[in-house]
């Protein structure tokens, strides 16, 4: 009786996880979508409406698209542009900026914008007691003064140079003076009418906004947005699909692959996106290691053998079905500033590799490889759980490697855990995880590449550079973020790409591709590889046509 | 119906063994010109998202589950045999603790005991020792459920006229288990043992699912039924199937040839 009672509960217990499946559905989609608005999904709810201490990606996302800044980044030509400022000047020094505001500029509430905002808006975020994140990036913002001698003008006192300081402007959302409203009154494309915590965001149009298009019409076209939170990539698709959204930002290439199926249109592969997927070798002298392994990961001929048995394309073509681009380089083509086009880098040669290895003292036996002392090269790659796409890449490897005789074991751990063993214990091997870069400026990096830095992930933390080459990356990264002139900071850059595809301290994989949905309903769209990709020209995109659903 | 139940077993298994001996394929070897083809006439049922044989990964997923499964039941009933036994022929004092220890064992979250038995393993652990330690953390935490069973069969039988008649007729306490228990506990020992072995495909599956299994590159039924997770895949190769096909139908098999010796018992 048992056992013939098992079948309709399995069956009982299916049909309740469906219904509450279909449930879960229909509340996403309860909300009408209102004529003239733009509807896509973000997977979080944004932490924060107060542009000042946004701090994760829904709530800068929400601070794009509703707050006004002084100067924008163009996400398609990577260059600054001028938003509520007319234009400014950065002293000869580098220690002066001079914010000119436009004419007649309002916030979303019908109140003038003046410079006495501005001024306060830049002291707001500099303030310790906001705890603004943008605030670090002035280096020492306790000492950073704002001024403002007149109603159209803003001055900001710097204590020395910052390299590419106008970028910071780009983050900093200009607020009514002592009136801090949380996204309510703003003076960027839309304002914040309405937000059901895990439902959904709405946004409304600012009547108030200050730019038009050629024509004069005021932007934006849209009257307003609906951010659905949804933390299922299925649903999106499916949503989408039905015409129910009309932007997917970051596409699985799974879910790239059902697009170009249904909907090709739609579908957007913009190539290589600013991040990196690398392997790494724990070099660190104070990690658990045997000495004899350690010496393997130190040695230069180790890592670039390895480096030059990897079949990048292979990791292209078949963890990512095709959608990424094999990376050699710690700064992505798609980065047009700041690539290096003159890299030289040794090239995929199995046989080149059985040299280099036998030159650095290792040899076969069968398919084996051996260090000099007769240690069995046995290695572990360590990685995350939960990405599909680099499980693959480290089977990949696993394979790749045996090539060369070296004996790989994948373990793959959750996230707290795998980052516990690499920040704190240091007890690992070989690693595999991917890097995001959210800015195109080599200073963003200086904490991968600085040896002193807790981020310098192969060897943490050091007293002084372990080598001569980490040296002489940090004498270069020090150079581009103190020099003014673009030329030398260009030739810093570049000569640090150099040094780290001659050492391979990071054995550089793919840049998996940017890929993106948008319905081809709508018109204005230009999908870019900077955040946000789709949503970076918001004010200039029509919405579909038609009436409400 | 018991015999065509374990002839169908044997058959899977015998074709799943031949399958590994015969076939040009290694489970671990990538053709990287075949990523996810169709069934064509190297691999009759296609090839996964890394160009493995999924003919050949099948295979060697259903002969490791179920090897595994079994020895880990054996391990099982023996400990739960000893468990139970002692506790039936101990005082009963000493049989209480025992069982109150028994009952805790039962009450552990055996996932997170798994958890901590796996990241206390070397790194370097190869995909082999990884199948040996889940297995036998399997064993060891499946005895609890079995041994109360076992202890219950052991007080009665203890109990039992013939084993008074035994006693007084001076056998010792380890003579009488020997010669008089353990022959007359079998029929109570072989069910338990078949309801463990799906137990832990099924566990060995759940285990694989989550990461926590036997490492890649040896195939297990849980890292391919993590394939169905994904829809594109579905749309793309119907042979994504074949995996949860033949673990529903081994699993059929198991329950329904474990049904019928209860019957027969």
């Amino acid at each position: 009786m048992r056992r013939v009672l098992r079948l309709p509960l399995v069956l009982m217990f299916m049909s309740v996880a469906l219904m509450a499946q279909l449930a879960l559905s229909a509340l996403c989609q309860s909300v009408p979508r209102r004529t003239g608005d733009l509807v896509w999904a973000i997977h979080y709810d944004p932490k924060t409406f107060d542009p000042a201490k946004v701090d994760e990606q829904a709530s800068e996302l929400v601070r794009y698209l509703t707050g006004g800044v002084l100067l924008r980044i163009n996400r398609q030509t990577q260059q600054l542009e001028p938003q509520l400022a007319e234009s400014f000047q950065i002293s000869r020094d580098g220690t002066l900026i001079v914010f000119h505001l436009r004419k007649g500029l309002r916030f979303s509430d019908g109140s003038a914008l003046t410079s006495a905002d501005v001024a306060w808006s830049l002291r707001r975020v500099l303030a310790p007691e906001t705890g603004s994140v943008v605030a670090e990036e002035f280096l020492a913002p306790q000492q950073v003064t704002v001024d403002a001698p007149d109603a159209l003008t803003v001055r900001v006192h710097l204590p020395k140079r910052i390299t590419e300081v106008g970028k910071i402007f780009d983050e900093i959302a200009i607020e009514p003076a002592n009136r801090p409203s949380e996204g309510r009154i703003t003076s960027g494309p839309f304002t914040v009418a309405d937000y059901k915590r895990g439902q959904y965001l709405l946004l409304n149009r600012n009547p108030n906004y200050w730019r038009r298009d050629s024509a004069g019409v005021q932007l934006p076209y849209a009257s307003g947005i609906r951010l659905d939170i949804l933390n299922n990539n299925e649903q999106e698709i499916a949503a989408f699909l039905r015409g129910e959204y009309d932007l997917v930002d970051s596409l699985s290439p799974d879910s790239f692959g059902i697009l170009m199926q249904k909907s090709p249109q739609s579908a957007h592969d913009l190539g290589a996106s600013l991040n990196t997927e690398q392997l790494w070798f724990n070099q660190s002298a104070v990690a658990a290691l045997p000495d004899y392994e350690r010496a393997w990961f130190q040695n230069q001929g180790f890592r670039v053998a390895v480096s030059e048995t990897i079949h990048r394309a292979d990791l292209a073509r078949i963890a990512y079905d095709g959608h990424a681009t094999p990376a050699y380089d710690y700064i992505s083509p798609a980065n047009k500033i700041w690539h290096n086009d003159k890299l030289k880098y040794s090239q995929e040669s199995v046989s080149d590799a059985n040299r280099l290895l036998s030159a650095s003292g290792f040899h076969r036996s069968g398919n084996q490889l051996y260090d000099a002392a007769g240690h069995a090269v046995k290695f572990s790659i360590l990685t995350n759980a939960g990405n599909p796409a680099r499980q693959k890449i480290a089977t990949l490897l696993q394979q790749d490697l045996a090539a060369i005789g070296m004996q790989v074991t994948i373990v793959t751990l959750d996230f707290p855990a795998l980052i516990e063993r690499l920040m704190h214990k240091q007890d690992y091997e070989a690693c595999l995880l991917g890097l995001s870069n959210v800015e195109i400026d080599p200073s963003a990096m200086m904490n991968t590449w600085l040896s002193s830095s807790p981020n310098h992930q192969w060897n943490p933390s050091e007293k002084t550079p372990a080598t001569e080459w980490e040296a002489e990356i940090d004498r270069q990264m020090l150079l581009q973020a103190s020099s003014p002139a673009q030329n030398i900071r260009k030739a810093a850059v570049d000569r640090v790409q150099q040094i780290v595809a001659d050492q391979q301290p990071f054995i550089y994989l793919v840049y998996p591709n940017v890929l993106e949905a948008a319905s081809p309903q709508l018109r204005g769209v230009q999908p870019a590889i900077l955040s946000p990709r789709l949503a970076w020209n918001i004010e200039s995109i029509h919405p579909r046509e038609g009436g409400a659903r | 119906m018991k015999r065509v139940y374990s002839i169908l077993l044997a058959v899977l298994l015998v074709a799943a063994a031949a399958t590994l001996l015969w076939s040009r394929y290694d489970y671990a070897y990538q053709d990287r010109d075949a990523i996810l083809t169709p069934s064509t006439a190297q691999h009759a049922a296609g090839t996964d998202e890394l160009g493995r044989d999924r003919m050949v990964r099948v295979a060697a997923a259903l002969v490791i589950g179920f090897a595994g499964s079994a020895a880990a039941a054996a391990v099982t009933i023996m400990i739960a045999a000893g468990f139970g036994l002692l506790a039936a022929f101990s005082s009963k004092t000493l049989a209480a603790i025992l069982l109150f220890v028994s009952d805790v064992f039962l009450s552990v979250p055996w996932l997170f005991l798994l958890m901590m038995a796996r990241s206390l393993l070397p790194l370097t652990a190869s995909p082999l020792v990884t199948a040996v330690t889940t297995f036998l953390v399997l064993a060891a935490l499946g005895w609890p459920a079995c041994s109360r069973a076992i202890y219950r069969g052991a007080v009665e039988l203890r109990n039992a006229e013939w084993m008074i008649h035994a006693h007084a007729c001076g056998l010792m306490t380890r003579q009488r288990i020997c010669l008089q228990l353990v022959p007359h506990l079998r029929p109570l020992l072989l069910p338990q043992f078949l309801i463990c072995v799906p137990a832990f495909v099924v566990a060995e599956a759940n285990l694989g699912a989550l990461g926590l299994g036997v490492g890649e590159p040896m195939p297990s039924w849980g890292a391919m039924l993590l394939e169905l997770d994904n829809s594109a895949l579905l749309a793309r190769s119907h042979w994504v199937y074949l995996p949860i096909a033949l673990l529903v139908l081994v699993l059929l098999l198991l329950e329904s040839f474990t049904s019928e010796m209860e019957t027969h018992a």
